[in-house]
């Protein structure tokens, strides 16, 4: 019954997504706004030295996380919090880790671009840098008039966030095996996976905050670990730094578990190295541990939901080199 | 004034912590200056030693031809290089680099995957060190999306 429930949540949620991202009807606009969105997305000139693009942290082959616990900024300012995966991130309402009044992935993606804490692709106070830098390449120049036609093909980093949400509500990932077999009404294939899908909608009850289908309730929770950050990390209290309310402290957003399985580390500040790690981390509040064994059953049913058609999808992927206008 | 000055500097260079290397990066200090090469035809003037520390010379991206598209290309505004390195013998090999530039290893214009990456010891002035199984042969190494005009590298066996 859960599984039906699912699978129907899952075919409105993609086939929902699918008409946003890229509908037949959808205007040349969009479809150029897309286009430019991914050759911005792969562009180090949105950083202060040149040395960050948004991919440098995204990465494509690991559902757009990264492999590190933190990532250091374009001038070598320490990393707060690991990179989130961006899968299926059009869907989400609150974005980051811990954010509950952005806009949208427009504004969002100013955080990185200029934001100071941390400092990241250092733009903050040149932000006209990039108007003059990507002004200078004539693909960009084209790129821009077709996206942003009534705004004469204006190069800013207005423009540059908006054409970066486009293609990063492209980011559909709904073709994992776990989505696969669900559709056919059949089994999980191993006998671990199906144990762990038993335990996870059932005694473990994970499902409470990573609610299929995301995988994710889009909501906030105070999951700390037991033991206390280093001295040197930066002092992080997830949303009550961005609401001021006290009752926020130490809430962060649930991560999505689609793609888990590839983008180790986890937690917000990549404390967790593996999987394994990361459920142990866990209060579950169900009156007993997690033996070894149920811990592997729910490492096999996270594994079934990587989606190796979106990591490896040619569309999200580095534009070519060369311009094709 | 000045002689201020030189006790400050003497007191520094007395009480600054030294890094403790190990054994394979027992090269990293001694330093030799090597160019980069802009483009597949200057490879052969800007060659690197195994086991030999260089300090090399980077230059703007937008001058360089890469043997391989980088994956991390590099701004405008940012720098980088290539060198030509052979190898003897198959192993897993360590490139040790003063900057936070991009590399890659590349061989018959494909570049190869790392399996490791790790900071370098506390002091060392190693940014970042990158380890790869690699088979025997010449290789390109690139370096991209830098934020300066030199860097210290060494590429060092490690089994």
């Amino acid at each position: 019954m859960t599984r039906t429930i699912i699978t129907i949540a899952i075919g409105l949620l993609a086939a929902q997504s699918a008409l946003q991202a890229r509908s037949p009807q959808m205007s040349a606009e969009r479809k150029a706004q897309i286009e430019l969105g991914r050759r911005l997305f792969y562009e180090a000139d949105l950083s202060i030295n040149g040395t960050m693009s948004c991919a440098t942290c995204h990465e494509q082959r690991r559902a757009f996380a990264d492999g590190n616990q933190v990532h250091p900024g374009a001038l070598d300012d320490p990393g707060k919090r690991n990179v989130p995966g961006l899968a299926n991130i059009g869907a989400f309402k609150n974005l980051t880790w811990a954010h509950n009044r952005l806009s949208g992935l427009a504004e969002q993606s100013l955080m990185p671009m200029r934001g100071t804490d941390p400092v990241e692709m250092g733009m903050n106070g040149h932000e006209a840098e990039i108007g003059k830098r990507l002004g200078q390449n004539e693909c960009y120049q084209k790129l821009f008039l077709r996206a942003f036609p009534k705004e004469k093909g204006s190069i800013h980093i207005g423009t540059v966030s908006r054409a970066l949400e486009s293609f990063q509500k492209t980011f559909i990932s709904y073709d994992s095996l776990y989505d696969r077999v669900s559709k056919k009404n059949l089994p999980l294939p191993t006998k671990e996976a199906r144990a762990g899908e038993k335990l996870f909608f059932g005694a473990a009850k994970c499902n409470t905050c990573h609610s299929a289908p995301l995988f994710s309730d889009d909501d906030f929770h105070d999951v700390q670990p037991k033991n206390p950050q280093p001295e040197n990390r930066i002092q992080d209290y997830g949303l009550s730094d961005v609401t001021g309310n006290l009752k926020d402290k130490n809430f962060f957003r649930t991560p999505s578990l689609r793609n888990a399985a590839l983008t180790a580390p986890y937690w917000h500040d990549g404390s967790a190295k593996t999987l394994a790690d990361a459920i142990r981390k866990h209060d579950l509040k169900i009156n007993r541990t997690l033996n070894h064994q149920e811990i592997d059953d729910l490492i096999a049913f996270i594994d079934v939901l990587s989606d190796t058609t979106f990591v490896n999808n040619p569309e999200y992927a580095k534009p070519a080199k060369e311009c094709t206008y | 004034m000045k002689n201020g000055l030189l006790i400050l500097l003497l007191a520094t260079s007395l009480f600054a912590k030294e890094a403790v290397l190990p054994s394979e990066l027992s090269a990293w200090k001694a330093l030799s200056y090597v160019g980069s090469a802009k483009n597949p035809q200057e490879l052969p003037n800007a060659t690197l030693t195994l086991n030999t520390a260089s300090l090399v010379g980077l230059v703007p991206t937008p001058k360089i031809q890469y043997v391989a598209r980088p994956t991390n290309e590099g701004g405008s505004v940012s720098y980088g290089g290539m060198f030509q390195l052979t190898l003897k013998e198959s192993g897993l090999y360590r490139v040790v680099l003063a900057n936070a530039s991009w590399i890659e290893m590349v061989k018959d214009a494909k570049g190869s995957q790392s399996v490791a990456h790790s900071h370098g010891p506390d002091y060392s002035g190693i940014r970042k060190m990158v380890d790869y199984a690699l088979e025997a042969g010449t290789y390109t190494l690139q370096l991209s999306a830098g934020a300066d005009t030199t860097s210290a590298i060494l590429v060092t066996k490690l089994k």
